[in-house]
């Protein structure tokens, strides 16, 4: 029961999302919306989020076969993206490579070189 | 034979359990087969659901609209990463300056370089608005994915292909780079390779784990909330 009384809370901040959505017309999905109104939610209230936690977390196991049907879908378009195979995965892989790198560089510098070295040696 | 599954596709349930099987069996298989680290276990189970579907002679379309039920479920599933959002709250106390600094450069640069590089060779408007959020978990790409017109499919293949590839680059970077911390390293895989990139986190340790929850998470709605605005933006102004 726990967990369905969960399910009415989450459900309840994806339609307070969808709300706020329709009336302030921001291009974001009801789902970030809700996400972030319940992050609010259990800040202001610290604790006291049992039911939340027991629907909140079977959901979030089961993600991977929620996009299934999705990554399913790659397969059944690959004829169309013929064409554009090429450029899809240099962007993919050589934009990716970019970001990383700029990433760890960026974080490096700023997180502060003194203890860079100091955690996690040799987990390679 | 094809009009009784014709029959049996007409119920969303049968779409269903076949993902469900799908998943189970790709799992199993992703054992059996020591799969490599790099190889996420979604991925042998759509390989199993894309040849079950070939085989069975369904139409994707028919499939697609019966497992559409069980994506309903996603709207909740992103409210409910809100929950692992609140327990890293005293990370990002910790961090909060260097984040709000990085993260909106970085999240910006995995979505920009992307595009740049897929527009300087020609791919169509909807291949770029796929490929615009592939560095974000997928409940929240598929959000941002319908919302710039691109296509949902793509997007899920872009984010596979990135996920494999941000573990690869980022052990890579890191060895180059000479970092150790895995504080940082997390947070890289996070930023650059959502889900996939925290599982892999997760078996480097706790702490590179942590942080790429929270790589990811912030990542997430820092591209939700900016990328559809960025998007239009052109369109406003020309």
């Amino acid at each position: 029961m726990s967990a369905l009384r969960g399910f009415l809370w989450l459900i309840g901040f994806l339609l307070a999302g969808e709300v706020l959505v329709t009336l302030t017309g921001l291009p974001v999905s009801a789902g970030v919306i809700g996400m972030l109104l319940l992050t609010a939610w259990l800040v202001l209230h610290g604790g006291g989020f049992d039911d939340i936690a027991a629907s909140a977390r079977p959901l979030i196991a089961m993600l991977g076969l929620l996009i299934m049907p999705g990554v399913v879908g790659i397969f059944f378009i690959l004829d169309e993206l013929a064409g554009q195979l090429t450029a899809i995965l240099v962007a993919l892989l050589l934009g990716t490579l970019l970001s990383v790198f700029t990433t760890l560089w960026l974080m490096r510098r700023l997180v502060g070189g003194h203890d860079t070295n100091a955690r996690g040696i040799g987990h390679e | 034979m094809s009009e009784m599954i014709e029959q049996l596709m007409a119920n969303p349930l049968a779409a269903v359990a076949l993902t469900l099987a799908a998943y189970f069996a790709g799992d199993r298989l992703f054992r059996a087969i020591h799969a490599p680290a790099w190889c996420p276990p979604l991925l042998v189970a759509a390989l199993l659901l894309a040849a079950t579907l070939w085989l069975l002679g369904i139409d994707f379309a028919d499939y697609r609209s019966g497992a559409g039920w069980l994506m309903l479920l996603l709207g909740p599933a992103t409210v409910a990463l809100g929950l692992p959002l609140h327990q890293q709250m005293s990370h990002i106390r910790e961090l909060w300056r260097p984040l709000l600094v990085c993260l909106p450069i970085t999240a910006g640069m995995a979505a920009l370089y992307a595009v740049g590089i897929a527009w300087l060779l020609g791919a169509s408007p909807e291949t770029l608005a796929s490929l615009a959020p592939k560095s974000v978990t997928a409940p929240i790409a598929i959000g941002i994915t319908e919302r710039l017109g691109g296509s949902v499919a793509l997007l899920m293949g872009g984010l596979l292909v990135t996920g494999v590839a941000a573990i690869g680059c980022v052990s890579l970077m890191a060895r180059w780079l000479d970092i150790h911390d895995e504080r940082l390293i997390g947070l890289a895989l996070g930023i650059n390779g959502h889900a996939l990139g925290t599982v892999r986190a997760f078996e480097i340790g706790p702490t590179a784990g942590a942080f790429a929850s929270l790589g990811m998470s912030l990542t997430g709605i820092l591209t939700a909330l900016l990328l559809p605005l960025a998007w239009h933006l052109p369109g406003l102004i020309g």
